[in-house]
C-alpha cells in the first residue's frame, strides 16, 4: 500500500473542548490507483493532505490512529525523514496554480530549484525539464521555461505544477481541487494529463474534490466525507450510480444533470455546521439534515458497515430507505413570445482602449470585451449566458447595469431607450433591473446588518421611510428568500455562504425589479446550497414573473434554469437559441467542445475525451 | 443603544487586551487630566518669578526647596508648574493640528481614490510634490510667511502633514474600491457622496484612527521645535519648547531644567506612538490573521 490511514482522528483544541475535525478515517491506496476524497467545504477533505505535509493549523493535532506511506509512519516520523519524502516520493498539486508559483521567478528557475532538491545532475536538467513539459502537453517548453508565471494562463501554470510534481516520479501525488479554479475545457485537459502521467509512472493519486461527478470519472475508489466523518466508502462507479448513504444520495441528486428529463432538484435543509458546531452533534453527524433520520440517529454514532464487500456505509437505515418519490418534472418552457419584452439589447458592444503611458503612447492592444450582440429578455424569461473566463460575460452584465458605457449599441428597458445618463433613465434602470453579484463576501458591506443590507436601496430614496416600515420590508424579504427572520440583526460575518447569497438576492429584490442579472452567483457555493439557490430563483419566477439573465460557466445549471441561452467566446456570441435545441444539436464547434469538456452523468461515456483541448 | 457588530466587538476586545493600547491610552488620559486641571495641580503660577531662589535643584537634592518640587529656572519660575501648564499647549496643538491634517488628508484621499482618473492623478502628484520638501524647512518658510503664534503652528502642521493621511488612506480606499459592494451601492441608486460617506469611510476608519494617533505625537514634536526657535507661543506662555530654549544657557549648572521638559515630550510622543502602534495591530485585519 502506498498510503494507508488507520482510524485517523484529527482534533482541534478550542478553549477547554476538543472537537474531532476528522474522525476515525481509514483507507488504503494501492500503487496505480486513484482515491477520491469527496465532500463539501468544511468536511475535512483537505485535512488529510495537511496531515501528510505536517501543515496542520495551530490548535489542531492528531488525536489517534496513524497514517503511513509505504509502510513508513508519517505521524510519528522525524521532521528530517518526512521532508526527505515530501516533494520527492510524495508530491502535491495545489488548488490555485497562479499563487502556487513565485511570480518573481521564471518557471525555469523554480523547476531547477526542484530538480536540484531531488538530486538531478545539472547537465541533465534542461533535457529533463523539456521532456517533463512535453509530457504535460506544453509544446513549446523553451518559451514556457523562460516565462514568468503571470505570463501564462491558469491552465498552463497548473500543467507546469503537474510537470514539477511528477518530475521525481513520486509514488504518491496529492491533488487538492486541482481543477476548481480552472475553466471546464481546461479541467478536462488537466484531468487527462494527470491520469496519463499517473498510469505511465505507476503513481498513486489522492484526488480531493467537491465534485462527485468529476470524482466518479477520475477515481477508482471514493471516500465521501461529511463533517469530518467518512459516510460512504467504495468503488467509484458504485458510489456514483447507486449511492447508499442519504448524504451521498442528496449530493448526487442536488447536482443538475446535463442530460435526461429535468426534475426539480431535491435540496437538503440548512448547510453543514462549522467546526465549532461539530461538538454538539452527539449521534450521526448528518442526522440534523437527514431526511430519513430517526430518534436514535441523534444519539448514537453509527458504525461504518460493509454492505457489499468493498463498499461501506455509515448508516444503519440504508435498506429501509424507500426510493424517494419521483420529483415533479420541471417546466422550463420558453417564455410566450407574446409576453412583453423587458430588456432589448441591440448591437451592444464594449471595447476597452489600451491604457496610455505618460507620453501618450498605448501600452499593448485594446480589448474587444463584448463584440456587437443582440438579444431580448421577456417577462418571466430566464436567459443563460455561458462562456469561459475572458468570454466577456461579466462585462456584458456591467454594461446592462450601466456600470460601463457601451462603445456601440443601445439598451431598451420596458420599451424606453436608455440613450443618455439622465435622472429618469437612472430611475428606470433602478426600478426595473437589479444585479446579484458573484461573491457575497465582497458584495455585502461587512459593517451593515442584514436589515440594512436588504433594504439598502431605501436609503437612496429622497423621502425617508419610517424605521418600522423598513424593518417590516426587511422581514418580508427575508421570508421571501427563505431566511429566518432571526437573522435580521446579524452581520455578514455571522452568516454561512448560502445565507449570504440569499441576502445578496434579497437586496436585489427590494425594489421589486422585473429583471435580475446574476453573475456566477452559485459558482462559489457547495452543491447542496447551490440547489437551494437555484430552486429559490425558480420560485421567484413563479411568484413574481421575474426575468433573469443568468451568467454561468456551468452548462448543467444553465440547462436546469434557463429556457434560452447564449454561448459566448472571446466577447463574441457563437450560438444563441432555445436551451433544449442547443443541447440536443449544438451547431458551433466551440459549443460542441464545451459540451464534450463537461463530465457527463453517464459513466459509460468515456471522459475526458481524447482531444479535450479547445485552444 | 449602540449595537456593535461581532466584528467591531472583536476589534474592541483586541484593543482592550493589547498592552500597547492600554499603556498609551492610560498615559494620554493622565496627560489630558493634567492639562484640564492645571490651575489646581500647579503649586505656583507658571510665570511667577522668584528672583531670590533661581536655579533651585529638584526635591531629592541637598539644597532643594520643598515649595519647588522640581526646582526653578534662571528666573526662579517653578519648573513643575511650567511643565503642567506646558501640557495644555502640547495637547492643544496635538489634537487640533492632527485633526485638521486628518480632515484635509482624508477628504482628498477618499475623493481621489473614489473618482480615480484625472482627479486622482492631480491629487497624487500634489502629494508627491508636497512630500518632496523637507518638512521642517517647509514649516519655517510657512511660519515666516504666516507670522509666529501657536495657531499659525497648527496651520503649518495641517498644511504639511495632510499628505501623510492622503497617501496612506488613498491606498486603503483603492483596496475597498475593488470590493463588489461599491458597484452594488451604485446600482442601488446611491449618490457619489453617499457611497463615500456610508460605504467607503467606515471601511477606512480604523486606519484613520491609527494614523491620527501617530500624527498627534508628531505634532507635539513639531510644536516643541517651533516654540524652541520662538515661532510658536509668545515668550510669556509656558511651553515645553520654550522651557528647553530658556534653559539652554544654564544647562551645565542646572541640567534638570532641560531634562524635565525633554522627558515630558518623550513621554507624550511615546504614549501616542504606543497607542497608534497598538491600534494598528489590533485593527489591521491582515496583521490579526497572521498573529492567529
Amino acid at each position: 500500500m502506498v498510503l494507508q490511514a488507520r482510524n485517523l482522528t484529527v482534533s482541534m483544541q478550542s478553549g477547554s473542548t476538543r472537537i474531532d475535525v476528522l474522525r476515525d478515517v481509514s483507507f488504503s491506496l494501492a500503487p496505480r490507483k486513484v482515491l477520491g476524497l469527496v465532500g463539501e467545504s468544511g468536511a475535512g477533505k483537505s485535512m488529510i493532505g495537511r496531515v501528510i505535509s505536517r501543515n496542520l493549523p495551530k490548535q489542531f493535532s492528531i488525536g489517534s490512529g496513524n497514517l503511513s506511506f509505504a509502510g513508513q509512519d508519517l505521524v510519528g516520523s522525524s521532521t528530517e525523514s518526512l521532508s526527505a519524502l515530501l516533494g520527492d516520493r510524495i508530491a502535491f498539486v495545489p488548488q490555485e496554480p497562479l499563487t502556487a508559483l513565485n511570480p518573481l521567478m521564471t518557471v525555469a528557475r523554480q523547476f531547477v530549484e526542484h530538480l536540484d532538491r531531488i538530486g538531478v545532475a545539472r547537465d541533465h536538467q534542461p533535457q529533463r525539464m523539456a521532456q517533463a513539459l512535453r509530457e504535460v502537453r506544453l509544446l513549446d517548453p523553451d518559451r514556457v521555461l523562460a516565462s514568468y508565471p503571470f505570463q501564462l494562463s491558469g491552465g498552463m501554470c497548473q500543467r507546469v505544477l503537474i510537470a514539477i510534481a511528477f518530475a521525481s516520479h513520486p509514488a504518491l501525488v496529492v491533488a487538492d481541487e486541482p481543477t476548481t479554479a480552472l475553466d471546464v475545457s481546461t479541467q478536462a485537459t488537466i484531468v487527462q494529463i494527470m491520469r496519463g502521467l499517473q498510469r505511465d509512472h505507476d503513481t498513486a493519486l489522492l484526488f480531493i474534490t467537491h465534485d462527485l461527478r468529476l470524482a466518479a470519472h477520475v477515481c477508482d475508489e471514493i471516500l465521501v466525507l461529511y463533517a469530518g466523518e467518512v459516510v460512504e466508502h467504495g468503488p467509484a462507479r458504485a458510489i456514483a450510480t447507486a449511492p447508499q448513504h442519504p448524504y451521498t444520495r442528496a449530493l448526487q441528486a442536488a447536482n443538475p444533470s446535463p442530460s435526461g428529463p429535468l426534475t426539480r432538484l431535491p435540496s437538503l435543509p440548512d448547510n453543514m455546521p462549522g467546526l465549532a458546531g461539530f461538538a454538539s452533534l452527539q449521534g450521526c453527524r448528518f442526522a440534523p439534515r437527514c431526511p430519513a433520520a430517526e430518534p436514535a440517529c441523534h444519539t448514537q454514532v453509527p458504525a461504518l458497515v460493509q454492505t457489499v464487500p468493498g463498499h461501506a456505509v455509515r448508516c444503519p437505515l440504508t435498506d429501509r430507505q424507500q426510493a424517494a418519490a419521483k420529483p415533479a418534472l420541471l417546466q422550463t418552457a420558453r417564455a410566450d413570445s407574446a409576453s412583453e419584452v423587458i430588456l432589448e439589447a441591440r448591437n451592444l458592444s464594449k471595447y476597452f482602449e489600451a491604457t496610455r503611458n505618460w507620453f501618450g503612447r498605448r501600452e499593448g492592444p485594446g480589448l474587444h470585451a463584448v463584440r456587437p450582440m443582440d438579444f431580448v429578455v421577456r417577462a418571466g424569461e430566464f436567459v443563460g449566458v455561458v462562456g469561459e473566463s475572458g468570454s466577456g460575460k461579466s462585462t456584458l452584465a456591467r454594461l446592462l447595469m450601466g456600470l460601463e458605457t457601451p462603445t456601440s449599441g443601445q439598451i431598451s428597458l420596458d420599451g424606453t431607450l436608455l440613450d443618455a445618463d439622465t435622472a429618469e433613465t437612472r430611475r428606470l434602470r433602478l426600478d426595473t433591473l437589479q444585479m446579484v453579484f458573484q461573491d457575497p463576501q465582497s458584495a455585502l458591506n461587512p459593517r451593515r446588518s442584514v436589515e440594512e443590507l436588504v433594504t439598502q436601496v431605501m436609503e437612496s430614496r429622497m423621502t425617508r421611510l419610517p424605521p418600522e416600515e423598513r424593518r417590516q420590508r426587511a422581514k418580508d424579504l427575508l421570508n421571501e428568500t427563505g431566511l429566518s427572520p432571526e437573522l435580521i440583526d446579524r452581520y455578514p460575518s455571522q452568516l454561512s455562504g448560502g445565507q449570504k447569497q440569499r441576502v445578496n438576492i434579497a437586496r436585489a429584490l427590494c425594489v421589486t425589479p422585473r429583471l435580475l442579472i446574476a453573475d456566477e452567483i452559485v459558482s462559489g457555493l457547495d452543491v447542496s446550497v447551490q440547489a437551494q439557490i437555484l430552486n429559490l430563483l425558480l420560485d421567484l419566477k413563479a411568484q413574481r414573473e421575474i426575468g433573469l439573465v443568468f451568467i454561468s460557466h456551468d452548462l448543467s445549471v444553465v440547462r436546469y434554469l434557463c429556457a434560452s441561452m447564449i454561448v459566448m467566446r472571446h466577447g463574441k456570441v457563437v450560438e444563441q437559441g432555445p436551451t433544449e435545441q442547443i443541447f440536443a444539436d449544438p451547431q458551433h464547434a466551440y459549443t460542441k467542445a464545451l459540451f464534450a469538456a463537461a463530465p457527463p452523468a453517464d459513466l459509460d461515456h468515456p471522459w475526458p475525451p481524447e482531444q479535450a483541448s479547445l485552444s | 443603544m449602540i449595537v456593535l457588530s461581532e466584528r467591531s466587538r472583536a476589534a474592541w476586545g483586541r484593543c482592550l487586551s493589547s498592552p500597547r493600547v492600554l499603556a498609551g491610552a492610560c498615559l494620554i488620559v493622565i496627560l489630558l487630566l493634567v492639562a484640564l486641571f492645571a490651575p489646581w495641580l500647579a503649586p505656583h503660577d507658571p510665570q511667577d518669578q522668584d528672583l531670590l531662589s533661581t536655579l533651585l535643584p529638584p526635591f531629592w537634592m541637598a539644597e532643594a526647596d520643598p515649595a519647588y518640587p522640581l526646582g526653578t529656572d534662571t528666573l526662579g519660575r517653578c519648573i513643575l508648574s511650567r511643565l503642567i501648564y506646558g501640557t495644555r499647549i502640547a495637547l492643544y496643538v496635538a489634537i487640533v493640528a492632527a485633526s485638521g491634517a486628518m480632515l484635509v488628508g482624508t477628504v482628498l484621499a477618499v475623493v481621489s481614490g473614489y473618482f480615480g482618473g484625472t482627479i486622482d492623478w492631480l491629487i497624487s502628484r500634489a502629494v508627491d510634490i508636497w512630500m518632496a520638501f523637507p518638512p521642517v524647512v517647509l514649516a519655517l518658510i510657512l511660519l515666516v510667511g504666516l507670522g509666529a503664534g501657536v495657531n499659525k503652528v497648527i496651520l503649518a502642521i495641517v498644511l504639511i502633514d495632510w499628505t501623510r493621511f492622503c497617501r496612506v488612506i488613498r491606498s486603503e480606499v483603492l483596496v475597498t474600491m475593488t470590493l463588489d459592494y461599491i458597484p452594488a451601492a451604485k446600482i442601488l441608486g446611491f449618490s457619489h457622496a453617499r457611497i463615500m460617506l456610508k460605504e467607503i469611510l467606515p471601511a477606512v476608519t480604523p486606519l484613520i484612527i491609527t494614523v491620527l494617533s501617530i500624527e498627534m505625537g508628531i505634532a507635539v514634536i513639531v510644536e516643541a521645535i517651533m516654540s524652541f526657535v520662538g515661532m510658536s507661543v509668545e515668550s510669556n506662555v509656558a511651553a515645553w519648547g520654550v522651557m528647553i530654549a530658556d534653559a539652554r544657557t544654564t544647562m551645565h549648572q542646572a541640567p534638570w531644567s532641560v531634562v524635565f521638559p525633554i522627558g515630558a515630550i518623550f513621554l507624550t510622543v511615546l504614549a501616542f506612538n504606543l497607542l497608534g502602534d497598538g491600534l494598528r495591530r489590533a485593527l489591521d485585519g491582515r496583521l490579526v490573521q497572521r498573529n492567529g
